[in-house]
């Protein structure tokens, strides 16, 4: 399927160029997304993990309903650390002052680029590691549900398993956060005499 | 053999929760019925059926006995076994694909048992409703297919009719057609007169035997934990069964030469740790040495059958493999996210059953020296927990 090379300048030469191409703040709005939404999917997922073993362990030993949302709560956490960092992302994303349709000359691309790279993976990070928390935090907690119903003095020392759990998904937004500190989004060039 | 193509997997550690997790937790949930230490040390302190009820209603049997008049080991089996069923159905209600079809076919090995019983009976000339009383309620088909199983005629031409118009249409009817038609194939004259000519219990073990493979089959279809946990109580329950086989064939037809490779040889199971070679020296023995020889290379069940063999205190084979079946079903029943537990929650209430009603007995006839001799579920003084 290989065909000739395309010598036209208007040619896409690979994928470098495909990705070095997307704009730098598209790049950061998809570290938004995958922050959040790859967090939400790891809420979700433990807590179905979760609620469906608790339901049915409920049935025969209704004390255990109460007590066992702490893992639900513990699933959620993963999607509010998702928000947090959602929110801190997306108020580094500035919009550049000039109304043009071009960048302004001296316009700080290295600066400009890092931002975008840096709060693409930041999200990922967190979206990831969140994902992964959110899964073991599910299926401890649904373990935790039926070991509550036949013995209770079990969910205290599950629960310990469940906080570690829950852990994988603070290292996530604590790297998460150092990673994004230094993006910044210029909104002006630096130096504007470039042609003088 | 057709057997069911599981329409998706079981879902793993991951994924197992979104169809099967309520059903799972409560079936766990249940995991609280079963008799504790310190209900059997009661029971086996009782001096009469009166204190047995008494101390039944301490545990998950009180609601059940609350409304009926139960006052023999048979009655309390009774009212057990209805509990049991009650609760399966219950469960079974509660299922999507693939785990109802998983415990269908739980029930089909009570089917079998049913039909043999009512066939049996029905040869035996005995009265219809005495044998519905009988029949395992995990096992009944509609209450019509159930009469019209002993009207039929005992003639070929009878059994093909039962076959045709009954047994066909019922969950078991594809075991029926596959003993036909190993039958047919193996005798030289018509089809349907086989089921006149071979006796009961051995009609019985063939249709047991398709339906472990079966079951089998479909077990390792599902795959996953399930296949792997539940592969492993079939081996078992597969080898037993070729042991058990084997050991009440001496003294009967069944061990003669000619019937030894013809006969006794297709009893077997195809599948389970002695299958194939140890299947291959078993279809050899003539008399327990020799069977006790052929189990020599499989050390688990050399350890068992050197329990029936020294023949000291009390323990029969059927004991040794009750404890050994109650650990792995125990083991089977406590790991998550598979399906053998339903099977094994089963199996272990059964025995628990069966001890139910070895207690009863014990008080009934005043044995109290034989009263300790049952296989505890769940117990933490097991052996295997110590």
């Amino acid at each position: 399927m290989s065909s000739a090379q395309c010598a036209s300048e208007y040619c896409n030469q690979g994928w470098s160029e495909v990705l070095t191409h997307m704009s730098p703040y598209g790049y950061a709005s998809f570290g938004v997304a995958f922050g959040l939404g790859l967090s939400v999917i790891g809420a979700a997922w433990g807590i179905w993990l979760t609620g469906s073993s608790l339901v049915g362990a409920a049935i025969k030993a209704p004390r255990i309903r109460s007590k066992n949302l702490i893992s639900v709560i513990f699933c959620e956490a993963t999607a509010i650390y998702g928000v947090i960092m959602a929110i801190i992302l997306t108020n580094k994303i500035k919009a550049p002052e000039t109304s043009g349709y071009y960048l302004e000359d001296g316009w700080d691309y290295n600066g400009y680029y890092y931002a975008g790279y840096g709060m693409f993976s930041a999200g990922l990070s967190v979206g990831l590691t969140n994902i992964a928390s959110g899964i073991s935090v599910g299926i401890a907690g649904s373990s935790c549900a039926i070991a509550d119903a036949q013995d209770s003095s079990l969910f205290v020392k599950i629960l310990i398993v469940e906080i570690f759990a829950s852990a994988l998904g603070i290292f996530g937004i604590i790297v998460g956060i150092i990673q994004s500190n230094a993006c910044e989004f210029p909104t002006f060039a630096i130096s504007n005499n470039y042609n003088n | 053999m057709a057997t069911p193509h599981p329409t998706r997997g079981t879902g793993d550690l991951t994924t197992f929760n979104i169809q099967h997790g309520f059903a799972e937790a409560l079936l766990r949930g249940m995991r609280s019925s079963f008799l504790k230490d310190a209900d059997y040390h009661h029971l086996t302190q009782c001096e009469t059926l009166d204190d047995v009820k008494l101390n039944l209603t301490e545990t998950d049997y009180a609601d059940v006995l609350a409304d009926s008049n139960a006052m023999s080991p048979a009655a309390f089996q009774k009212v057990a076994v209805e509990k049991l069923v009650c609760e399966f159905q219950y469960l079974r209600t509660q299922t999507v694909e693939p785990l109802s079809t998983f415990m269908d076919f739980i029930t089909f090995e009570y089917m079998i048992e049913n039909v043999m019983l009512l066939l049996k009976g029905a040869l035996g000339g005995r009265d219809i409703n005495e044998l519905l009383e009988q029949c395992h309620p995990l096992g009944m088909f509609k209450e019509s297919t159930m009469r019209s199983i002993p009207t039929f005629e005992n003639s070929a031409r009878g059994y093909q009719d039962l076959y045709q118009t009954v047994l066909v249409d019922t969950p078991v009817g594809p075991y029926f057609a596959q003993f036909l038609m190993e039958s047919a194939s193996s005798r030289s004259g018509g089809s349907y007169n086989v089921l006149a000519e071979v006796e009961i219990e051995i009609i019985k073990s063939s249709l047991i035997k398709y339906w472990l493979e079966d079951f089998y089959n479909f077990t390792m279809k599902l795959g996953g934990h399930t296949a792997e946990i539940m592969g492993e109580l079939l081996r078992v329950r597969a080898d037993s069964n070729a042991i058990n086989i084997t050991l009440n064939s001496f003294g009967t037809a069944l061990n003669e030469p000619a019937m030894r490779t013809s006969d006794r040889k297709r009893l077997y199971p195809g599948f389970g740790h002695l299958y194939p070679a140890g299947i291959a020296n078993l279809s050899d023995v003539t008399d327990e040495e020799e069977l006790g020889r052929a189990l020599e290379p499989f050390p688990q069940y050399a350890a068992v059958w050197n329990i029936h063999a020294s023949g000291h205190g009390d323990k029969t084979i059927d004991d040794a493999f009750y404890e050994r079946d109650v650990q792995m079903l125990e083991l089977a029943f406590e790991s998550q996210f598979h399906f053998a537990s339903f099977y094994a929650y089963v199996k272990l209430k059964e025995q628990e059953i069966r001890n139910l009603v070895w207690v009863s007995e014990c008080i009934l006839q005043q044995q109290k020296d034989e009263i300790q001799n049952f296989v505890q579920v769940f117990s933490q003084n097991a052996p295997w927990r110590k």
